[in-house]
């Protein structure tokens, strides 16, 4: 079953990415941690803290952006940006995907657009987002969308064009006439571990892009980032960081759950 | 369509319809260099209930035949018949069943079973009560609801056979399903798939490279010749089943047979 979908997408190397169910595991990547945060320490002890801030400075800025209530409003503006454009980017990317990797028609028409659009970083359309949206929400959520859309879009475009001939053939013989019928009982299925994920690639980055999203001066933790760059406040910038990182993982790790649920027919 | 077709008493003179027929079939391939003749005027008879191998050396174009039967190639010259009717592509009435089970992975081995009988015009509870059958048939109606992922491989074909037959289709078209599992299951396999022919009366084209195999099987063998894949003789094992391979008749069926593709007795 292996050769007939996704090959190459393998669920199990990716789980328990954090050792979460393997208590041994949990306590190396613990000890990592602590380990990364002494020498993190011994090496802020021979450094301005403009260049290198100490991991307690970092905790203090942490706590001190989190009480004064800037670090929940920015990460609320951040979220307001994230979700819109993940989901409309996501579910762009993969309809798109799969219909062009499907047609050969749609395939033959798109492809000098798509080679064309494809290179342009999102951030090179800030000024479409402006124009288009505006300094605000909307216009940050595109730019994280676009940049969803191209990871969906390819990943979805694969796992189609990855789908076994044979299980059409059979499909085929079984009554499935049609191209909705084929993509909806047979297409969809096989590519679906290959579209999860490029899904979940899409999620991670579109925390990355939330950063460049909101360059242009629309609140939020990219802006909080930016601010504090520019004030050479080089430990509220890493608190910000952590806060990146631990939505990432939040989100990483709930999505993680829904794969395995859904793939349960995989495992 | 016939439900329930009347073929299982009909297998000694059954409707000259009910079969599947190769009339005049060739198919070439047109490649880079030169055109390739891969079968040339192909054409045989099944009849309605019989049960007929197909073998031949490889590259004698057993595989095109098979796909242009099951309507998944088109041939270039003559035409295939199901009951009478040219096929023009894939249909229902063909319970297609390929070497390498080729089973939904995301679907159960019920939803398996089942996933041609949602495209029929049958309620319900007719398709769960089919579904039931086929897994009776096929003896795995223990393994309902498990992935083919655990399966092993004589399992998915059985449920790839259950599949195929699901839809009640009047002929079932196998090529070399037991090419895949080991010597035992093999056995096993094939008498099980002779157990369900009787039982159902379906007719049955079963396409191997397997003399033994066909021998085993088959009332009678369509013989094929490579370069450019043709006929070379359709014959008759008038021998009783059970065949056992030790019988004299059956060893002389398929000296007799490898020798029109010859074949050493080794290679089988």
């Amino acid at each position: 079953m292996a050769t007939d979908t996704g090959r190459g997408f393998d669920g199990d190397e990716l789980r328990a990415g954090l050792g979460l169910d393997d208590p041994r595991r949990l306590l190396r990547g613990a000890a990592g941690v602590v380990g990364f945060v002494v020498v993190w320490h011994l090496v802020s002890l021979t450094q301005p803290a403009y260049v290198l801030p100490p991991p307690t400075a970092v905790a203090d800025a942490f706590a001190g952006e989190f009480a004064s209530g800037t670090m929940t409003t920015a990460l609320w503006s951040s979220v307001r940006h994230w979700i819109p454009g993940t989901v409309v980017g996501t579910t762009l990317g993969v309809a798109a995907g799969v219909a062009f990797s499907w047609s050969g028609l749609l395939d033959d028409v798109t492809a000098p657009l798509v080679r064309t659009l494809r290179p342009v970083p999102p951030l090179a359309l800030i000024g479409f987002a402006i124009a288009w949206f505006g300094i605000n929400d909307a216009g940050a959520a595109f730019i994280i969308a676009v940049g969803a859309f191209w990871i969906n879009f390819y990943a979805s475009y694969g796992a189609v064009e990855g789908v076994s001939e044979d299980l059409l053939d059979v499909g085929r013989t079984l009554g499935v006439s049609g191209d909705l019928d084929m993509v909806r009982s047979v297409v969809l299925p096989a590519s679906l571990p290959g579209i999860m994920t490029g899904v979940r690639t899409g999620l991670g980055r579109c925390w990355m892009l939330v950063v460049a999203s909101e360059i242009f001066g629309v609140p939020g933790v990219g802006r909080e980032i930016l601010r504090a760059s520019n004030n050479l406040l080089v430990d509220t910038v890493i608190a910000y960081i952590l806060v990146l990182s631990l939505m990432f993982l939040l989100v990483d790790v709930a999505f993680r759950a829904v794969q395995r649920r859904v793939l349960v027919w995989r495992a | 369509m016939t439900e329930d077709d009347p073929a299982t008493g009909g297998r000694a003179g059954g409707a000259p319809d009910s079969g599947v027929a190769a009339d005049g079939v060739g198919k070439t391939y047109d490649g880079d260099g030169d055109p390739v003749r891969a079968l040339d005027d192909v054409s045989f008879a099944v009849d309605g209930g019989e049960f007929v191998c197909l073998v031949g050396p490889s590259g004698c174009g057993k595989t095109t035949l098979f796909r242009i039967i099951a309507g998944l190639t088109d041939a270039t010259d003559g035409e295939v018949r199901l009951a009478g009717t040219p096929v023009t592509g894939p249909t229902t009435d063909m319970g297609v069943v390929f070497q390498e089970y080729h089973l939904f992975p995301w679907l159960t081995v019920e939803e398996n079973v089942g996933f041609g009988l949602e495209r029929s015009d049958r309620s319900e509870a007719e398709r769960e009560r089919r579904v039931d059958e086929m897994l009776d048939l096929v003896g795995l109606a223990d393994f309902r609801t498990t992935y083919p992922k655990s399966l092993s491989g004589g399992m998915k074909q059985r449920v790839a056979i259950a599949r195929a037959l699901a839809v009640d289709p009047e002929l079932l078209l196998m090529d070399e399903p037991f090419g895949a599992v080991d010597a035992q299951t093999r056995e096993m396999l094939q008498r099980e798939l002779l157990d369900v022919w009787t039982s159902t009366g379906k007719t049955v084209l079963f396409v191997t490279h397997d003399v033994a195999e066909a021998v085993t099987l088959a009332d009678r063998i369509v013989v094929m010749a490579a370069e450019p894949g043709r006929v070379a003789e359709v014959v008759d094992v008038d021998v009783d089943r059970t065949r056992e391979r030790g019988d004299p008749a059956f060893g002389e069926h398929v000296s007799h047979v490898r020798e029109l593709i010859g074949a050493r007795p080794e290679l089988d």
